[in-house]
């Protein structure tokens, strides 16, 4: 009896899992698809580009640890981005906050004297309170003023980029070497991040990623505050009425967001990079990658676990094979869009399904639907 | 400080605002229709790409001009069927779309003349300047007018046209009627569907006007991602302007001189620190428009 029961429980969780992977996969295959088309405009043989790239990104392992290095501070920024979004806040400003986060961070670590590691876990936090703080910045103004959080949270953008690279430029630069780059000194050795591997590049943020995955299925499946949030992001006056604290739930979530990018520009830092550079997280643009993986995923964390680890694969094997092939890396962001474009017009789909649906069951049903 | 000076921050002011208007333009016609276009960015950004690749390839200014235009309206036409027609998430279609916008234009730059970052030739042919004959001698309002092209006039005219039509004629009150109440114009046989997406297609032709304007204006060339935030900076001026194209001319304006003190100041501050400054003032603009709302309506809390 207990084994059919737990038989049919698991089918219907394959079911459920199936249902929501099933948009996404479809979107990636379309997706690729018009990568295909763009490869053979390019005059090459899609098939061969997409065997390289898959080869150089997953299958060779100094490959695949370059992947996993790289869809490290992506992961932070999507979940970074989908709690923030899943309560109903469009936070497009996460770039911002992981700039001025890590960017704290750095500060911290290079000027506070003390010991090394206990010196790198206090950088850890106050990178941490200052992308939160940054993130808040929009919050109160879209409390108190009523602007648009996206405009807002992205022209904090452009300020956070312009400001970090005056500084680099100018007071905190590292005239240590030739002194041509636009960056900070070097981190002293003893904060840095372990490697996982002796041999490559992948450190410890790969593991503080992981945990924040698992903080966010916490909090979004068994705490009151997840569920006031997600109440918050479908229907803002149910969520009133139900007697959620709008104010409070928007200031901790868009605090919880911006720390949560910090952290994925300070990992970054003290794991890969050890100094602040200028324009390293713009060019990169991992919070624009992070977003796209939020969204493809439909902000389900172990999704975006998954989905961001996938473009970032795309990338590394992109930038390989536009040093061998000679087909721009840009290839990468063409699929990842396209793949986002499709989950959307999929998403609709449904809708009309459910609308058409829920017409039949109206005319069925009468008064009652 | 004297008028020579004054005269040539008013001139850079309203070269730097013809990107913004235009666009702000486009994005205000959006809103009047309900529709929330983002994409403004990569309405601009596809123009600048086409209209120097024509350039470059034609030196033929006004098909540059009109390469800008029609890719600025693909793009706008394509938001259109996602957006309106198949009524997929604003925020969704226009961030992906900018995104791939950005990286499909330095896709095919080093594609298609093997380069990175920007396009510079010396042989690219840039917008005729225009010099009126009379006013070039007066003194301080020829500096004041110098060397702007005739798109620079023009985004004024198509401002007051689009307010002409927009709330003087019956065709322009049907427009406005799909942004009030789709439902309702459209039970009084308002096609609001096509209205709608005409109008986001129409919004993408005027960011590729804007989009040429940033490329073939004061600069002729490319460079990745040059329109650098103006698309959002154009619905900041268009929310503050409340959608109407005459009250976005001041918002726009507004913006104008922001970027072109930003540069004015540039010997005296460092340029890193200037650049913030059209983007702080959008922010401390909204908070304005905000404020003055909340004062208005009073209530209705987030």
């Amino acid at each position: 009896m207990s084994q059919k029961l737990s038989n049919r429980r698991i089918t219907s969780g394959l079911h459920s899992a199936w249902n929501t992977m099933r948009q996404p996969l479809i979107a990636t295959i379309l997706g690729l698809l018009v990568g295909a088309v763009v490869i053979l405009a390019c005059g090459k043989n899609p098939l061969s580009v997409y065997a390289e790239m898959f080869d150089k990104s997953f299958l060779k392992s100094y490959y695949l640890f370059s992947t996993l290095t790289r869809a490290t501070p992506i992961i932070l920024c999507a979940m970074a981005t989908a709690i923030a979004w899943r309560a109903g806040y469009i936070n497009i400003g996460v770039e911002g906050q992981m700039i001025i986060g890590a960017f704290a961070a750095t500060v911290s670590a290079l000027f506070i004297p003390g010991s090394p590691i206990l010196i790198a876990i206090i950088s850890f936090i106050i990178g941490m309170v200052a992308g939160a703080l940054y993130a808040l910045l929009p919050a109160v103004l879209t409390w108190k003023f009523r602007v648009s959080m996206v405009i807002c949270t992205l022209m904090l953008d452009y300020v956070a980029s312009y400001i970090t690279s005056y500084f680099v430029t100018y007071p905190l630069k590292d005239v240590s070497g030739d002194g041509l780059a636009l960056q900070t000194a070097q981190l002293d050795p003893g904060m840095w991040l372990p490697r996982l591997t002796p041999k490559n590049t992948l450190h410890f943020g790969f593991i503080i990623a992981i945990l924040v995955v698992v903080f966010m299925v916490f909090i979004t499946k068994k705490t009151v505050f997840g569920y006031e949030s997600k109440m918050s992001g479908f229907n803002p006056s149910f969520a009133r009425y139900g007697g959620t604290k709008q104010v409070k739930v928007m200031m901790i979530t868009m605090a919880l967001s911006g720390a949560i990018a910090s952290l994925a520009g300070t990992v970054e830092i003290f794991g890969l990079k050890y100094r602040y550079a200028d324009s390293m997280f713009t060019s990169t643009s991992y919070a624009w990658t992070g977003l796209m993986a939020a969204l493809i995923a439909n902000l389900n964390p172990v999704g975006m676990f998954f989905v961001s680890i996938f473009l970032a694969g795309l990338q590394i094997g992109g930038s390989a094979i536009q040093r061998s092939l000679g087909i721009p890396l840009e290839i990468s962001t063409i699929i990842q869009c396209c793949i986002t474009l499709f989950v959307s017009v999929k998403l609709v789909f449904n809708f009309i399904k459910k609308r058409k649906a829920k017409s039949t069951a109206a005319e069925k049903g009468g008064e009652k639907a | 400080m004297n008028w020579e000076y004054i005269a040539s921050i008013v001139n850079s002011t309203l070269r730097m605002t013809t990107p913004i208007l235009l666009a702000a333009l486009g994005s205000a016609i959006c809103s009047k229709v309900g529709v929330f276009n983002i994409a403004l960015e990569a309405q601009m950004l596809i123009a600048t790409f086409f209209s120097i690749v024509v350039n470059y390839f034609t030196r033929n200014v006004y098909l540059s001009v009109l390469a800008g235009i029609f890719s600025g309206a693909l793009i706008g036409y394509i938001v259109a069927v996602l957006q309106v027609k198949y009524r997929a998430a604003d925020m969704v279609i226009g961030t992906s779309m900018n995104l791939l916008v950005s990286g499909a234009t330095s896709f095919l730059l080093y594609l298609i003349f093997g380069l990175r970052g920007k396009l510079v030739d010396s042989s690219l042919v840039s917008l005729p300047k225009i010099n009126l004959p009379l006013i070039r001698d007066i003194p301080f309002l020829g500096r004041m007018l110098e060397n702007l092209t005739i798109i620079d006039y023009l985004a004024y005219v198509i401002a007051i046209l689009m307010f002409i039509y927009l709330y003087k004629t019956v065709s322009g009150f049907r427009t406005l009627s799909v942004g009030i109440n789709k439902e309702a114009s459209e039970s009084l046989g308002t096609k609001a569907l096509r209205i709608q997406m005409s109008v986001v297609t129409l919004s993408g032709a005027l960011c590729g006007l804007g989009g040429v304007v940033l490329s073939m204006g004061q600069v002729t060339m490319f460079t990745e991602n040059m329109t650098s935030g103006r698309g959002f900076i154009a619905m900041a001026a268009a929310s503050l302007g409340v959608s109407h194209p005459l009250l976005t001319i001041v918002s726009s304006l507004f913006f104008g001189l922001c970027q072109s003190i930003g540069s004015a100041l540039q010997n005296v501050i460092k340029s890193q620190l200037t650049m913030t400054l059209p983007y702080i003032a959008t922010i401390l603009a909204l908070m304005l428009s905000g404020w003055r709302s909340l004062k208005s309506k009073n209530g209705r809390s987030i």
